[in-house]
């Protein structure tokens, strides 16, 4: 098969200046060269790929929008693409880059004190250390506000309790930003827990369908003991955590473009190789009309990405407007994957192709960091001012 | 150490050509350009070799619009560890034959005086292997060709060459042209952070003027473009019976193609 090399009917690269597309280019020789090799393993296995971390690190691709100790402090276009290229290779990778940059560097780095952020962001960016968010609980998902891990004052520190669930790099992770109620004034706090803490203990999720070259985790906290100098100063209540998620949907809504690039590109190419009636399937109006709308498909969801990467590098941030594009783009590379899978006929459920494995982690991130649903009544209460789900 | 690499912005290796018959030039105006995937492996060695010895600079030089290859310099050798890059850039060098390209290149080295002058083995559009050794001639230094593996100690290079059937291996001094094939090593990728320094390092804009050099005329040009001859249709002998088809086939092979 041709070697990926970008979907770029639209010329879409031209809105980008020469660094960002070197920086395209290096994360997408980077997934080439040295992720893609031992993904299939570790996807039949149902493990991250751990061997790639420092790599990731050392090639800068680890919160690379971060500013702090040890950071690059670039724009958030860069980290859109880099998430597109990492998601082109799995939506694993892209949610560990996510969970990294968006959900643990990001708010010890807005959040944290001078001592937390010369502590932990270097290491993080570097990969010598992984991060994991605990937020979503078992009966606690798409409503947070009802989550039942507790914190409360005792003397010079807290003590945490309670469970998180689904967990992204929960067994991996040297490093937990959680977030947990106040039973005194019953505001929600995060915590920088470290593997090892007396009482925190992280146990993995066995039989996913999805995402299985990705630790997805649960933690455990009981009676866990900090000193408050693991407690996030800068924010309280649930703002706290739900800023973060804005950045990790912000990185999803990138992300899922490459995975539909990369079904679009792989169906592409079967269809031009795969004879049928004594021609290739391509030549066929009914596949090409699928064809046709993917990579429609994909180019729309390329500009949406953009404009709303140069949104937020210019200082416009809005939830509804992450919510529209982690919407819109997750729905068209699942609808992208599936039309891909059924131009690749039986082949397509296969592991030798990617679009089934696309298809089946793309269920994943139309549920995880803010389901569909949810980012459908974001965006229909920023229109009519009327909240559905209150 | 002076470092020059050469390098050269090339077609992707993915590139359709559409030659419908004999043209007198190709249209390259839909061409992907990237650089010559044997130079990196040259620019790699470079930034090797001054790792290693903990000191040293590195040029990186090519011929060629600027407007089409200062990215290819910025993105694959500043950005990797080239220190700075100097492009010629020339409306008389358009359409230039590999001996007018060496004499334009043996200019600028011999104005920066380099201790090593890396290549790639050969370009993968033209697959010519001229360039290199041409510059070599140029500027009366020695040379080596397809070089595998290099050590260096001091002022003295040890490089093996592949060749057909074996191994040679050559010693030289410095200042000397090598050119660097597959095997050299394995080019790095360049890291985010040293992506954004390589738009801060410098790159130098010069026309033939600017080397004091008259553009040099080429020897050799390019007639034509022809797609290859078609392929003679295939003959399938039946294998029913292997000794009845092997007979056919050597009656074939001897009667009609008069090949044994």
């Amino acid at each position: 098969m041709k070697p990926y090399q970008g979907v770029d009917f639209f010329r879409v690269s031209r809105l980008l200046d020469a660094e960002e597309r070197a920086v395209q280019a290096m994360a997408r020789q980077f997934v080439e060269r040295s992720f893609l090799p031992v993904l299939r393993a570790h996807h039949a296995a149902g493990t991250f790929p751990t061997e790639i971390v420092p790599e990731l690190g050392a090639l800068g691709l680890l919160g690379p929008s971060v500013r702090g100790p040890g950071c690059s402090g670039l724009s958030y276009t860069v980290y859109g693409l880099i998430c597109e290229e990492l998601e082109r290779g799995d939506s694993g990778l892209r949610s560990f880059a996510s969970v990294q940059g968006s959900l643990v560097m990001w708010p010890i780095s807005v959040y944290g004190t001078d001592e937390q952020r010369a502590k932990y962001l270097p290491e993080l960016a570097r990969g010598k250390l992984v991060g994991c968010f605990g937020l979503t609980e078992a009966a606690h998902g798409s409503d947070p506000a009802g989550m039942e891990t507790r914190c409360r004052r005792d003397g010079d520190g807290w003590v945490l309790s309670g469970n998180k669930m689904w967990i992204t790099n929960a067994t991996l992770a040297d490093l937990a930003v959680v977030w947990a109620r106040d039973e005194a004034d019953g505001k929600v706090r995060g915590f920088l827990l470290e593997k090892g803490d007396s009482g925190f203990a992280a146990q993995a999720i066995h039989g996913k369908y999805s995402l299985r070259a990705s630790d997805t985790g649960e933690l455990i906290l009981d009676e866990v003991r900090v000193r408050d100098s693991r407690r996030l100063p800068g924010v309280e209540g649930l703002k706290g955590p739900l800023s973060c998620l804005n950045e990790a949907r912000y990185g999803i809504a990138w992300g899922v473009v490459g995975a539909a690039a990369d079904c679009y590109h792989t169906a592409l190419a079967y269809a031009l190789e795969r004879e049928q009636f004594s021609t290739p399937i391509a030549g066929f109006q009914l596949t090409q009309a699928k064809l046709v709308d993917m990579l429609t498909d994909v180019t729309q969801g390329q500009l949406v990405a953009i404009q709303l990467g140069r949104l937020k590098d210019s200082g416009v941030n809005e939830f509804p407007l992450v919510s529209l594009a982690k919407r819109r783009n997750v729905a068209m590379a699942l609808d992208v994957a599936r039309s891909a899978r059924s131009i690749l006929g039986a082949a397509g459920i296969t592991d030798e192709y990617s679009p089934g494995r696309h298809l089946t982690n793309l269920e994943s991130v139309y549920t995880y960091e803010g389901t569909h649903e949810i980012h459908t009544l974001i965006v229909g209460q920023a229109i009519t001012g009327l909240a559905a789900y209150r | 150490m002076k470092i020059a690499v050469c390098v050269k912005q090339v077609p992707d290796s993915e590139t359709r050509i559409n030659l419908p018959g004999p043209v007198p030039d190709l249209d390259r105006s839909a061409f992907t350009l990237v650089i010559n995937p044997y130079d990196q492996f040259a620019v790699e060695e470079a930034v090797r070799i001054k790792e290693k010895r903990g000191a040293g600079e590195i040029t990186a030089v090519t011929v060629g619009p600027q407007a089409k290859v200062r990215e290819m310099l910025k993105k694959d050798c500043l950005a990797v560890g080239c220190d700075k890059a100097v492009i010629v850039d020339d409306a008389a060098l358009a359409g230039a034959d590999p001996y007018a390209v060496a004499q334009v290149l043996a200019s600028v080295l011999k104005r920066d005086r380099f201790d090593l002058v890396l290549f790639g083995i050969k370009a993968i559009d033209d697959d010519a292997s001229q360039v290199g050794v041409m510059v070599a001639e140029l500027l009366g230094f020695p040379h080596v060709s397809y070089v595998g593996n290099l050590v260096i100690d001091g002022d003295r290079l040890t490089a093996r060459r592949e060749i057909e059937g074996g191994v040679e291996v050559v010693e030289s001094g410095t200042p000397c042209v090598l050119t660097c094939g597959k095997g050299l090593n394995e080019p790095r990728l360049p890291s985010l952070p040293n992506i954004m320094k390589a738009g801060m390092k410098p790159v130098e804009v010069l026309d033939c003027a600017g080397l004091g050099l008259t553009p040099p005329a080429s020897l050799t040009r390019v007639k034509q473009y022809s797609p290859p001859p078609p392929r003679g249709g295939c003959t399938l002998i039946p294998a029913d019976d292997p000794a009845a088809a092997a007979r056919e086939l050597a009656r074939r092979l001897h009667e009609e193609a008069k090949l044994i």
